[in-house]
This record gives C-alpha cells, sequence and structure tokens, in this order.
C-alpha cells in the first residue's frame, strides 16, 4: 500500500539526489521518470481524498504536538496536483530548451528535483516549523535556479530574490518563535483550538509577522520589486516554474493559516490584504503594458495576477471563495507556464528578448503564438478557460456579498490584461521589415508551451471536480 | 548574580551586533561578527543549549566567519561607492524598527498563557527513542523529518553554489610557511579524533554530527588555508557519491521504516543503532559539504 | 526578570537591527551579515522565550540547530553570489534595476 503522501516528497529527493550523481548536465530523463511518477501519486491522492476525506501521516509515529504531522486536505492535495502537472510539462520542454554545454543547464535537474521536494513538503506539513524549512528548501532552490549560469543581471537580480526571500521567512520564523513561546507547540492541528479572539498581543504581532513575510515571498504589492527581475531575467522554464509555482506556495500558506490557527485574528486585514491585491493588479498590468522586454511583460502580468488571489480574502466566508482563489490559482499556474515556455521559444528564435522584436513571428511560430494566445484566453478570463471560471466565482462570491467593488476591480483587471496581451500579439501579426533566417526550434518547445495553454483553457470544462476536491476539509 | 553576567552578555551581543554593521572598514565588521559569534555561543552556553552552542561557534562563527573573511580577501579589491541611501526612507526604516522592537518587547513582557509543555513527552518517550540526550532525541527521532529536510537545504547550497560558479580553473593553493604547515598538520588528527569523540558523545550529552561534522570541515579549511588541500572543481564521482551518502543513507531508513507503519518510525530496539548508524554517514557526508561550501568558492581566486 | 526573557529581548533588537540592515545597507557584505544577525535574533527569541523557569526545553535547541545549519546554507549561497556579481561587474553592490 504505497502512501503517495510521504513518496511525493520522497521521490522527489531521489531523483534529486540520483541527478546530481549522475554529473553535471545529466539527470533529465530521471526527471521525467520520477515526475511522471509523481503525477500519478498526485492523482491517487487527490483520488482518496476526495472519496475518503483528509489525508494524515505522523512521521515517526509520534504523533503532534511531539512529532511532525503530515496532513492533506481538498486544498493542499489541489496544490500538489498543480505542482506535479505543470512540473512534468516543463520538464520535458527544459530537456529540449538547455543545450548540451548550457551552464544554465549543467545542475537544473538536481537544483529542480529539490525545489519541487521543497514544495511537495510545504504542501503537506502541518507543523510551523517544518514549513520554515520546506520554505528555505524551495526559496534557495529557486535563487540558485535563477542565478545558475547567468550574466551580471541574472546574478543581481538572484540576489535581490535572495535577500527578499531570507527577509521574509526570517519574519516568518520569528512569528513561529513568538507562537511557541505562547503555546508551547508548533502544531498546526493542536493550535487551532487554543488561538482565540483574545489571544495576547504576542500571537497578534506573530501573526502579522508571518503573513507579512509571505506576503513579501508572493511579491504582493508593495512587496513585488524582487520579482519582474528575477522572472524576467531566469531562462524560460525557471520564469515558468517560479511564476507557476514557487509564489503559489507561500499564498498557499497565508491562506493555511487563515483558515487555521490564525482564524480567530487574521480575518480583520481581510480588506487590506484585498486592497493590495487590487494594487497589484493595476500596477503589474500598467507596468506590462509599458514594458519594452517581453519576458519583463509576462513577469509584471504575475504581478498582476497574483492580486487577484488576494481579492478573496474578504470573502472567505462564503465557500465558493476558496475554491474560486484555488481555481485562479491553477489558471494562472498552468497559462503562466504555457506563457513563458512560449516567450522562450520566441526569444529563442528571434535571438533576442524585446517585444518591438516579435514582428513576423506568426509565419515562422505559428503553434508558439497559438499558445501565447491561449494563455492569454485564460489570463482575460474568458470562457471557458479556467481563467473565466475563476474570474466568474470571483464575482459571483463578491456580489452575493455585496461587494460590488471587488467585481469591478476583477473585471477591470481582466480588461488591462486584454491591452497587454493585445500588444504582443498584435506585434506578431505584423510582417517583418526584412525577412528574418528563422532560428530551428525543437518542436518539444513549441507544443510544451502549447499543452500547458491548452490546459489552462480545457481545465475550465472539467473546473468542477477540481472545486469538488478543494472543498473537502 | 548570574543575572548581572546575562544583562553584560545581553548588552555585548547587542553592541558588537550593531557595530558589525556600522564599523567604517568591512574587515573589522567581519571580525567583530566572528566575536558576536563567539558572545552568542556564550549566550546559548547560559540558556542551557550546549549543544547550540557549540554548533554556533563552529558553524555560525567559525565556517560563516571563514567564508566571510575569504570573501573579503577577495573582493576587497572592489569600488565601493559612496551609499547613496535616500535620507527619507533610512529615516522610515528605522522608525519602523524603533517601533516594532518596542512594541514587540513590551508585548513579550505580558505574562504568557499556560502553555502546552513539550518537555513531558520528550522525557517520557526518551528511552524508546534510542539515545539519552533530549536534544539528539528531537533532533534525529521526534522531529528527525525536519533533520531530513535541512540536510536536504545544504546538499542544494553547494548544488546552488556549483551552479552559480560555473567552470573555473583552480587557483593552485598558496604554499604558507612551513611553521604554519607543521602547526596544521599536527593539529588535524587531533581535530578528527575530536569529532569521532562528539559523534559517539551526540547520543547520551551535547555534541552529534552537525558539530562533528563542522570540526571536519574546520579541519579541511584548515588544510587548505595553508596550502596543504587544494580547492574543489566539479566534483568528480567519488565526491559526488560521499557528498550524498549521508543524505541517502537517512533517506533509505527512512523510507524502509515506512513498513514499521510510518515514515522515520525506529522499533526502539533498533532506534539506537540506526540513529548511530544516521549520524555516522551525516558526519561523512555533512563534512565534505560544509567543506565543500568553503572549497568551492576559494577556487575562482585570482592567482594574480 | 529570567535570563531566558532577557536575551529573547536582545533577540528582538537583533532582528530589528539585522532587517534595517539588509533593507539599508549597499554593500553586499554588509548585508549578508545583517541577515544573519537577523536569524540569530530570531533564534535568541525561540529559545529564550521557551525557557520556562529556567528548566530547558530541547525541542526549540533542536530547532535552532536546524536553523543556524539553513543560515549558514543561505549564507554560502549569498557569498557565491555576490563574488560572481563582482567578478562580473567589480562593484559590491546591487546594480539599480534598470527597466528594459
Amino acid at each position: 500500500m504505497i502512501d503517495p503522501l510521504v513518496w511525493l516528497i520522497l521521490l522527489p529527493l531521489c531523483w534529486a539526489t540520483l541527478a546530481f550523481v549522475l554529473g553535471p548536465g545529466r539527470g533529465a530523463w530521471t526527471a521525467i521518470g520520477g515526475l511522471a511518477a509523481q503525477l500519478w501519486l498526485a492523482f491517487v491522492l487527490a483520488d482518496r481524498v476526495g472519496a475518503g476525506g483528509k489525508a494524515l501521516h505522523a512521521v515517526g509515529g509520534w504523533g503532534a504536538p511531539l512529532g511532525i504531522d503530515l496532513a492533506a486536505d481538498g486544498l493542499s492535495t489541489a496544490m500538489l496536483l498543480l505542482t506535479q502537472c505543470v512540473a512534468l510539462p516543463l520538464a520535458i520542454y527544459a530537456r529540449s530548451y538547455f543545450k548540451a554545454d548550457d551552464p544554465a543547464g549543467t545542475w537544473f535537474w538536481p537544483l529542480t528535483g529539490l525545489l519541487i521536494a521543497g514544495l511537495n513538503a510545504l504542501f503537506v506539513s502541518a507543523d510551523l516549523f517544518n514549513i520554515y524549512v520546506t520554505l528555505e528548501l524551495a526559496g534557495l532552490a529557486a535563487v540558485a535556479l535563477v542565478a545558475a549560469g547567468g550574466g551580471a543581471h541574472q546574478v543581481a537580480a538572484a540576489l535581490r530574490y535572495l535577500f527578499a526571500t531570507l527577509v521574509g521567512s526570517g519574519a516568518y520564523l520569528l512569528g513561529v518563535a513568538l507562537i511557541y513561546g505562547a503555546y508551547g507547540t508548533v502544531s498546526i492541528a493542536t493550535l487551532l483550538p487554543l488561538v482565540t479572539t483574545d489571544a495576547p498581543r504576542l500571537v497578534w504581532i506573530a501573526g502579522i509577522l508571518m503573513v507579512a513575510g509571505l506576503m513579501l515571498k508572493t511579491a504582493l504589492f508593495p512587496f513585488h520589486f524582487w520579482l519582474p527581475p528575477a522572472h524576467g531575467g531566469a531562462p524560460a522554464p525557471v520564469s515558468a516554474l517560479l511564476s507557476a509555482l514557487v509564489v503559489k506556495a507561500s499564498f498557499y500558506l497565508i491562506l493555511r493559516l487563515w483558515l487555521g490557527p490564525l482564524q480567530a485574528l487574521l480575518p480583520v486585514f481581510a480588506w487590506g490584504m484585498a486592497l493590495l491585491g487590487a494594487a497589484a493588479i493595476f500596477w503589474g498590468s500598467w507596468r506590462a503594458i509599458r514594458a519594452v522586454k517581453l519576458k519583463r511583460l509576462v513577469a509584471y502580468s504575475t504581478v498582476a495576477q497574483l492580486g487577484y488571489l488576494f481579492l478573496i480574502f474578504p470573502l472567505l466566508t462564503c465557500p465558493g471563495a476558496l475554491q474560486a482563489g484555488v481555481m485562479q490559482a491553477f489558471a494562472h499556474g498552468l497559462a503562466k507556464a504555457g506563457m513563458f515556455a512560449a516567450a522562450g521559444v520566441l526569444i529563442k528564435a528571434t535571438g533576442q528578448d524585446s517585444v518591438a522584436g516579435l514582428a513576423g513571428a506568426v509565419e515562422r511560430l505559428p503553434v508558439t503564438l497559438l499558445a501565447f494566445g491561449l494563455s492569454g484566453v485564460t489570463l482575460m478570463g474568458l470562457p471557458p478557460s479556467s481563467g473565466f471560471l475563476a474570474k466568474w466565482q470571483i464575482i459571483e462570491a463578491a456580489l452575493a456579498q455585496g461587494y460590488w467593488i471587488i467585481a469591478v476591480v476583477a473585471l477591470a483587471g481582466g480588461l488591462l490584461a486584454a491591452v497587454y496581451l493585445f500588444r504582443v500579439l498584435r506585434q506578431a501579426f505584423l510582417l517583418a521589415p526584412t525577412p528574418q533566417p528563422a532560428a530551428v526550434v525543437p518542436r518539444a518547445l513549441e507544443w510544451g508551451a502549447f499543452a500547458l495553454a491548452a490546459a489552462s483553457v480545457l481545465l475550465g470544462l472539467r473546473g468542477v471536480e477540481l472545486m469538488r476536491l478543494v472543498g473537502v476539509t | 548574580m548570574m543575572f548581572a553576567f546575562d544583562l553584560l552578555l545581553a548588552l555585548a551581543l547587542l553592541l558588537s551586533g550593531l557595530r558589525t554593521l556600522t564599523t567604517p572598514r568591512l574587515d573589522r565588521g567581519i571580525v567583530l561578527f566572528i566575536a558576536f559569534g563567539l558572545l552568542l555561543a556564550l549566550a546559548w552556553a547560559r540558556l542551557s543549549g550546549p549543544d547550540i552552542g557549540l554548533a554556533e561557534a563552529a558553524i555560525g562563527a567559525g565556517l560563516a566567519g571563514a567564508l566571510l573573511l575569504d570573501a573579503y580577501g577577495v573582493l576587497q579589491r572592489s569600488k565601493d561607492l559612496h551609499s547613496k541611501g535616500v535620507a527619507f526612507k533610512r529615516l522610515i526604516v528605522i522608525a519602523l524598527g524603533t517601533a516594532f522592537t518596542i512594541v514587540l518587547s513590551e508585548a513579550l513582557l505580558d505574562p504568557l498563557p499556560a502553555a502546552i509543555d513539550l518537555r513531558v513527552p520528550v522525557a517520557a518517550h526518551l528511552e524508546e527513542s534510542g539515545v539519552s540526550h533530549p536534544v539528539t532525541a528531537v533532533l534525529l527521532n521526534y522531529r528527525g523529518y525536519d533533520t531530513l529536510l535541512e540536510i536536504a537545504v545544504l546538499l542544494l547550497a553547494l548544488l546552488a553554489i556549483l551552479a552559480v560558479v560555473g567552470e573555473t580553473r583552480i587557483a593552485s593553493p598558496s604554499r604558507a610557511h612551513p611553521v604554519l604547515q607543521a602547526l596544521a598538520r599536527l593539529a588535524t588528527p587531533s581535530i578528527i579524533v575530536m569529532a569521532v569523540y562528539l559523534l559517539w558523545a551526540g547520543a547520551f550529552r551535547p555534541g552529534g554530527a552537525f558539530q562533528a561534522a563542522a570540526l571536519l570541515a574546520a579541519a579541511a579549511v584548515l588544510l587548505h588555508l595553508v596550502g596543504l588541500l587544494p580547492g574543489w572543481s566539479t566534483p568528480r564521482l567519488r565526491l559526488r557519491l560521499g557528498l550524498v551518502a549521508g543524505f541517502a543513507v537517512f533517506l533509505t531508513v527512512a523510507a524502509a521504516l515506512l513498513r514499521q507503519g510510518a515514515l522515520l518510525k525506529y522499533p526502539p530496539e533498533a532506534a539506537g543503532g540506526l540513529i548511530l548508524l544516521i549520524e555516522s554517514a551525516l558526519t561523512l557526508s555533512l563534512a565534505l559539504i560544509l567543506a565543500g561550501l568553503f572549497l568551492i568558492l576559494s577556487r575562482d581566486e585570482d592567482a594574480s | 526578570m529570567t535570563g531566558g526573557l532577557l536575551f529573547a529581548l536582545a533577540g528582538v533588537v537583533l532582528f530589528a537591527l539585522g532587517v534595517a540592515g539588509v533593507v539599508l545597507i549597499d554593500n553586499l557584505l554588509r548585508r549578508i551579515l545583517a541577515f544573519n544577525l537577523m536569524g540569530s535574533g530570531a533564534f535568541l527569541v525561540l529559545v529564550g522565550l521557551a525557557q520556562r523557569d529556567g528548566v530547558p526545553d530541547p525541542v526549540p535547541q533542536a530547532m535552532v540547530l536546524t536553523g543556524i545549519v539553513v543560515a549558514v546554507a543561505a549564507t554560502a549561497l549569498a557569498l557565491a553570489l555576490a563574488r560572481k556579481l563582482h567578478a562580473l561587474t567589480g562593484r559590491l553592490e546591487l546594480p539599480e534595476d534598470a527597466d528594459d
């Protein structure tokens, strides 16, 4: 009887180690094999959780609060599904993306393995300090992936990201320290009944510290300064992994705290979060509209789209809001991965990273442009994509509680997304001033991007199952 | 009486910490940081945490200090632009920081509510845990999963450094004065013996794999600094195997124990032996990793 | 006031000092020093607060041990990046993020 919960963590650790031992530049097939197995495990877990409720595993047999517990409810299982669903196509994409002697690809596989292990471990951990360790594992892996093999800009971006992520986890750790001081445990399940509305000031400060640190790691406005250079400067598969998955991890943690141990304290800040989310949507979209470089544009789009996630906080009393948030995470994860993958192909083919240089791309790379377009459909929130489903749910939940302003912001965000996305597509449909010699791009890259983008749209048709899964507690 | 000592120690910590950041000369700042680390080790001793004190002195002050000094040696030729900090931003941050400190300090002085006391279950299960030192029991048994992930983080750091540094030529180690070399040669066996002792002692008194590994790594760094051990280039297969051996053993044992019903669930009669096995493998690998953190970085010094 | 609480208070100050340092200082090496101060501050709070009636609590001690190792891992990575940046640009500070 294989326990998918535990193997989703052990397996990536195993193949990452194997990939490292195999040596520099090796490990692609190990990774792809491992990720395929993980995808299967994630579906097995989703089946079990959907049928039988939350899955639990007490590591060491001790049980909280002495030991560390792993727990997978609907929300965690959904995030695990998202991670494996995005990582596998990206791995196949990355295999063709990195040429044999590319310094960025030398240690890509073991680093990615450790990143995925960290993410998987994070989504199922039910222990606040254990979460800190997984945060560091994923965060440092992400920084390394951004910096690998890069020039001055990439290294500077990686350093900026590193400092931001370290301050974020530092604040989170201080919060955990205060909570342990107040209650004597860091187990989420044990803390749940202990934290009440008349918790001491210490716990309030701890909550604020933890959420602030996690906001910094999610690049929520105004803490977003590190994201555009990091996601815009990294190699395309790395940007895809980061935008689709890593930033969602810290958002998931805010949700987990909000719905879990700190549910008596945090909802006070719901409208503050929504306000910052709205600011992120407008600021990110504005910068995307004005961006000159293609990957920078896509990175700013991430800043904007993350804002949607924070709009749901005032709505969480209504059950549909959580499902809306997860659907948005999925929609953005798949679409942004596809978009970065497409951008990577475009940049490889045209040899440069500017929007203006895309002229004539539609003739040479129709599949890639289609992928970009499909991703755009999801990001704009057009039916039948999962992005539409997510926005629809947010608007529905907002109107049900009378908060029409949130609905307006969501709609406005979709319009703004259309502006910057059409900018790219229009440029690509222009005739090139002089016919450029097309750099040959491996098929796997184009179709990898297409697969992700198409998945983001098709998910809209099967969204109900996902939402039912999320509802399991 | 001891409170006066604690007060002085706390003040010394704060002062050295502050001076680390504000002293104009960077090399002084780094040395002050090492001093801070040693004072911190004292503080851990005062807080009845000798395990932490050992680790702080060896890893926090020792290895980190060595890394920083080595970096300083290379980077001191940088053109240091004068700080262009906007005065307004500076003011805001300092004001916010001060406010935060005051608010939190006040909150700390409030009486704390009745808490869960984990010392009770730790002591209650200590016999079945396989070791008799509570901290080791927590580290390798009750919360061994944290330790597993932490080793992954260390491995990751090594990988990251390899990925960032890329391929460079190995600088031939500068040979130091023969007396220094002799000293290093004399010191190394003692360090190894001490490390083995710490590893074995960790089961029933402060010590353990991390402290032992830090000592071994320090020996390696020492040998490198006097020119007896070259820096590392991209690790070859044997070295890669050595680097992952500890983690691999830990992972294998953890997974194998799944048959007992849960990850890392040691059967009480074999717990002590398994933990010793894991710690031994970890000591070797961690020593290689910690040494590697230094030796890989130091290889790209330009001989000029 | 117990010794534990005293060191916890010192930890709070160190934490604030560290964060301020990372945010305000330009020199990369000093920022790395600052982030280490921040981490040490958090560790002091963790162990200091958990010390009830002078008897040590092994759980936070193990946590801090883990934290120290993670901190040195991050420091090594930060130093590798700083050295690479210096090798490429000759400067020991983050350049202004020139957008586009």
